[in-house]
């Protein structure tokens, strides 16, 4: 399998490019929107969670963007990799090429666009005066994390979706639970204690925690809980390459 | 069959069944309640196909609709597998099943052709050694870098046509496209194909224009029924063909 992507990896490449470029062409923003995207959540967020809550959090605006970057990061590469298969029946259908280029590409592009965006984090840091620490050497690991951990899930939902077409939905409410079981607008300390254990089944909840630990209060991420959670997401990685290499057989004739 | 080292393809008792539902049950509803009166029936496309393809030979497959022509050549390119049996390929193989296939209607002509020749296995450098070669060749210069959603029907398969052709595989699957362009360009096509055959290619048409084929091709394969018919020299097997379904 490695052998065969490497041999197209000039198709990864360009359909990287066409994930990106392709996403916002013909609107007058183009790529900014990846930036204007996560901003614009932020400021709701923002503006309405402090009326509700009683909410002590310093600099909470710099809080809410370095746990929102990541968490889009995240549904992004959801949404988009359980339908690429669906959404690329024409290609499937009519060319030979491993079919693995797809969600690799998806989950290559919300990288790429996590890191392009990867500044407005660095920005906040500066502006609100936290500054950085040593301890920002730490998030190329936490990001790494969350990539595996997004590739294994879409190379299951992806295939998946091609026989049972609920997935999709089914996999939007679980996004939309889990948004509450991940610390991206409260930390989790504010969660109840006994609670707490919906943390340690949450990958996203330990990579958003780590992200706040290196670069909000500059402290060393909870590294024991992450390279455990690494371990898994290699684990999930490597089961989901091997059912989707299981269905990607009656792709053509299902889609 | 024998063991040597010299076939492009080979195809070993090859049968091709697909499931026919009346009503694709696709959601998890359907699948539930409807589990029990699933209408599934089979239909055998290929039954027990045996082929041999070797290096340099140009072949046509014959056959009338529904036959199983275009799902041999489908199965040849690995985009669906066979129910039962195994198909061994030697070599490079690109296949021309449809024209366009993956083209991005907002990009230009330009990034269309590197998208498409990606999409054939070919890495960045080979592609620029090409991209010259496949504009000549589809005459489409002064619209290169325009939108592919602006161009007509005719220049988008042109376009198509060229890229497909000059991606240089040693074996090349084509389901009948040899219909592209007006009459000059489908002569340059015609004239590509011989330049191919000459120098040592595989090629494997799908076609009902036979009169191009028999020009072309050395060897026919009449697929009757999800069968080989008659496998013999392009002249014999067309006649034949004539004589039986004209």
């Amino acid at each position: 399998m490695i052998y065969k992507l490497y041999e197209y990896r000039q198709l990864l490449k360009s359909n990287v490019r066409k994930e990106i470029r392709g996403k916002y062409k013909g609107s007058f923003l183009g790529v900014l929107w990846s930036f204007v995207n996560p901003l614009l959540m932020t400021l709701i967020y923002a503006i309405v969670f402090p009326f509700i809550l009683k909410n002590s959090q310093e600099h909470y605006v710099t809080y809410l963007v370095i746990g929102i970057l990541p968490w889009n990061f995240f549904t992004t590469v959801i949404a988009q990799g359980t339908t690429t298969i669906l959404c690329n029946a024409g290609i499937i259908k009519k060319v030979y090429f491993p079919r693995e280029i797809l969600p690799i590409s998806v989950a290559t592009s919300g990288l790429i666009n996590f890191i392009i965006s990867f500044p407005i984090i660095l920005i906040f840091l500066l502006v609100s005066g936290i500054g950085f620490s040593y301890y920002i050497l730490f998030v190329p690991l936490i990001i790494l994390t969350e990539y595996i951990f997004l590739l294994g899930i879409i190379f299951i939902t992806s295939a998946i979706e091609v026989y049972i077409r609920d997935a999709e939905y089914i996999i939007n409410f679980f996004i939309n639970m889990l948004f509450y079981a991940t610390p991206v607008l409260y930390s989790a300390d504010l969660f109840p204690k006994k609670m707490s254990w919906i943390f340690k089944f949450n990958p996203m909840a330990t990579i958003i925690e780590s992200f706040r630990d290196v670069l909000f209060y500059k402290s060393m991420p909870p590294i024991k809980m992450l390279l455990i959670v690494l371990f898994m997401c290699i684990v999930l990685l490597l089961i989901g390459i091997k059912i989707f290499q299981k269905l990607e057989r009656g792709f053509a004739e299902e889609v | 069959m024998k063991k040597n080292k010299d076939f492009a393809i080979k195809v070993c008792d090859v049968s091709k069944t697909f499931k026919l539902k009346y009503d694709r049950h696709s959601t998890l509803k359907e699948k539930i309640v409807f589990w029990k009166n699933n209408k599934t029936e089979f239909h055998t496309v290929l039954n027990n196909v045996n082929l041999e393809i070797k290096k340099g030979e140009t072949i046509a497959l014959i056959g009338t609709n529904g036959s199983g022509k275009s799902t041999l050549l489908k199965l040849m390119t690995k985009i669906i597998y066979p129910t039962s049996g195994k198909i061994l390929t030697n070599g490079k193989l690109t296949s021309l099943l449809e024209l366009g296939a993956g083209f991005h209607p907002d990009f230009t002509g330009r990034e269309n052709i590197y998208f498409n020749a990606s999409i054939f296995g070919l890495t960045a450098a080979e592609i620029d050694s090409r991209v010259e070669k496949i504009i000549e060749f589809s005459e489409l210069r002064e619209f290169i870098d325009s939108p592919v959603r602006t161009y007509s029907s005719g220049m988008y398969m042109r376009l198509a046509f060229s890229v497909a052709i000059n991606v240089d595989a040693e074996i090349l699957l084509i389901d009948e496209i040899l219909a592209v362009g007006d009459q000059h360009f489908q002569d340059k096509c015609f004239s590509k194909l011989h330049e191919l055959k000459n120098s040592n290619k595989t090629i494997v048409i799908v076609s009902h224009s036979l009169g191009a084929i028999k020009q072309l091709c050395d060897r026919a394969i009449w697929i009757y029924d999800g069968q080989v018919r008659m496998d013999d020299v392009c002249d014999k097997v067309v006649d034949e063909y004539l004589k039986v379904c004209g």
